[in-house]
């Protein structure tokens, strides 16, 4: 009980933050009812994924101040688990999500127990290695594939199948991942104000003075990397389902994980909202630049050069994000 | 016994060519303690320069060094000046971020002006030529000289450093930016000094890299886990760690060379079926995270 009245208490936010909110969250409810393209569905799902990834992200990256940059491992992860499950086994999705979540949560146990004695810039490099070892693992081994990945094909299933989460239209999936997006944000705001939520902080201003507390810093970090591994896994499990045909690059290449990175910064690392500001901006601007000048203009890659300047003009002129900035300017109003 | 001798000295080869990648990621990091995802795709300019320079006046592939050097150390300043620069006031996050932003502009630039295809050199007094030394160890001409001259460079850049005033005043940087600073050494100076040598650096094995090695946009990420690799088991910011781990690097990406040796030896069945080529760089990226786990310092590391 307590939890839950955690979560739903929102109080400590100004009244407009809490405004926007909402109105952005009617938004996102009547969304598929509004007229809109098929592409624009697609976009309004991958930011809701990608504002998933960056919530969990942000729990050890933005709160704890430990940059993961090997975040795509666990997206693959789950995808697999939920594809090889369905396409090999027949399980349902229900089923094979909790499972890649398991399998998830294990591995991020065993890498986080050596990864933590890192710091820093080590911290950071070492959990990309890892992320590119899992991936080249992948991409040898027959059982999933290999290189070609493992496709799901749709027609096999009656279309709505609730059970095993094959749609044809993109509406389901919409309103899935919008649940699993609204639980997340409860989530994290339990999360913030949790003891953990509070330990990390410690742990991000200054480890000596949060251990001389007596918090036990490797464990809380471990703990928390479980936590924003469970996150990664489960949206990978929902990726899976939603793109139906899942490749080593494509679910667990470097871009990724620095992409999730990217967004939670780009908010505003270690706030509520940052993960989703991030995700908001970056999602839409970067399948539409894709859209507009590399596909229709024929340049190849521009949108990822103007991508990467933005990219470049926030770690060098405003490294706290947007909300950095938004907080900027309330303070200077006081 | 002839692939496992043929697989060392494979591996010691490219391996000096790879200590000069890392040289010039060791050299940054110990000025100014900032991790460089772009330096991959200086190596991808560098191997693009010395390819086109090449092949629009006809010059031997060896003779565009010079012009490599000189279009790294312009491209570190120009980076370090107009970039990096902003990113060292910011937290820590924000350097992995902001050099990563670098790698993905000039990887895209790249793609751009070139396109994604492979490119290869077809010309040039060494290109296809080897020496049969025996033992049936054949060793391309190239790689032979890409090895002696990425020594010599190592050589120029070490003397350089240790030698010349102003080496001894970017070591001293390295050292103890503080004391440095204190003793009249300008730091931004030497910062941006530092980015210069190290592209340079780099750009230079590009352009000897070239000369057996394909060229596409993409090459530059597995360099840059490469160089990682090197740096961290040379130990971050040491020069002479940066030479002995290359060497240590070049060997595990000659694994699958091993391999083969030891299914012979043993005349194992089972080690036949395991795809060891499709893991040769895999290793590279287990041995950097042993190495990190084990001993973060690295080999000759000061900087922990």
């Amino acid at each position: 009980m307590e939890v839950l009245n955690s979560a739903f208490d929102f109080k400590d936010f100004p009244r407009l933050d809490l405004t926007i909110a909402a109105l952005v969250a009617v938004f996102l409810a009547f969304f598929p009812v509004l007229p809109h393209s098929s592409f624009a569905m697609a976009t309004v799902i991958q930011f809701l994924m990608f504002s998933l990834y960056g919530m969990g992200w942000n729990t050890i990256g933005g709160y704890g101040g430990q940059v993961d940059l090997g975040k795509a491992q666990y997206v693959g992860i789950g995808a697999y688990t939920t594809a090889v499950m369905l396409t090999k086994w027949d399980i349902s999705f229900w089923f094979s999500m909790p499972v890649g979540v398991c399998f998830s949560v294990l591995w991020s146990f065993i890498l986080g127990y050596p990864l933590f004695r890192l710091k820093g810039h080590y911290f950071a490099i070492a959990t990309i290695a890892t992320s590119l070892v899992l991936k080249d693992l992948f991409e040898v081994w027959d059982f999933v594939g290999a290189a070609r990945g493992i496709e799901i094909s749709p027609i096999q299933f009656p279309s709505p199948d609730f059970i095993r989460l094959i749609f044809k239209e993109d509406v389901y999936y919409y309103y899935l991942i919008l649940i699993f997006f609204f639980i997340g944000i409860l989530y994290m705001n339990w999360f913030r104000k949790s003891r953990l939520g509070f330990q990390l902080r410690a742990i991000k201003d200054n480890e000596e003075v949060a251990r001389s507390l007596g918090i036990n810093v490797h464990w809380a970090k471990i703990r928390t990397y479980a936590i924003a591994t469970a996150f990664v896994s489960v949206v990978g499990s929902f990726h899976a389902c939603y793109i139906k045909n899942i490749e080593p690059e494509d679910t667990m290449s470097l871009d990724i994980s620095i992409l999730i990175a990217l967004m939670a910064m780009l908010g505003g690392a270690g706030s509520l909202w940052g993960p989703i500001i991030g995700a908001g901006i970056l999602i839409p601007l970067k399948s539409y630049l894709k859209e507009w000048l590399g596909a229709r203009a024929g340049l190849i890659g521009i949108d990822l050069i103007i991508y990467a300047l933005i990219i470049m003009a926030i770690s060098a002129f405003e490294p706290r994000g947007i909300w950095g900035i938004v907080q900027k300017i309330r303070r200077r109003r006081r | 016994m002839d692939i496992l001798i043929s697989s060392i000295v494979a591996g010691l080869l490219i391996g000096m060519a790879l200590a000069l990648v890392a040289l010039g990621l060791t050299i940054i990091f110990g000025v100014m303690d900032i991790v460089n995802f772009a330096h991959g795709e200086f190596l991808m300019i560098g191997m693009y320069t010395g390819l086109f320079t090449a092949q629009s006046t006809g010059m031997d592939p060896l003779l565009t060094l010079p012009l490599a050097a000189l279009v790294g150390f312009l491209l570190g300043v120009l980076c370090y000046a107009g970039f990096v620069r902003f990113l060292l006031r910011g937290p820590m996050v924000a350097q992995l971020l902001g050099t990563f932003g670098l790698m993905l502009l000039l990887r895209n630039i790249a793609l751009l002006i070139f396109g994604s295809e492979d490119r290869a050199l077809h010309h040039g007094i060494l290109v296809g030529k080897s020496f049969d030394v025996g033992m049936e160890i054949i060793l391309p001409a190239t790689k032979l000289a890409a090895a002696g001259l990425s020594i010599l460079a190592f050589g120029a850049v070490w003397l350089f450093m240790k030698k010349t005033r102003i080496g001894k005043a970017l070591t001293a940087t390295a050292l103890n930016r503080q004391a440095a600073s204190y003793m009249g050494i300008p730091a931004e100076r030497m910062n941006a000094l530092a980015w210069g040598i190290g592209v340079s650096s780099v750009t230079i094995a590009g352009a000897l890299l070239v000369n057996f090695w394909s060229v596409n946009p993409y090459v530059g990420l597995l360099f840059t886990m490469i160089a990682f690799a090197i740096v961290a088991l040379g130990g971050f910011g040491s020069v002479p760690g940066a030479l002995f781990a290359g060497l240590v690097v070049g060997l595990i990406t000659e694994i699958p060379g091993f391999w083969d040796f030891l299914t012979l030896a043993f005349s194992a069945e089972w080690m036949e079926n395991v795809p060891m080529t499709s893991f040769k760089y895999m290793w590279v990226y287990v041995a950097y995270f042993v190495i990190m786990v084990v001993r973060p310092r690295g080999l000759f590391g000061w900087k922990y």
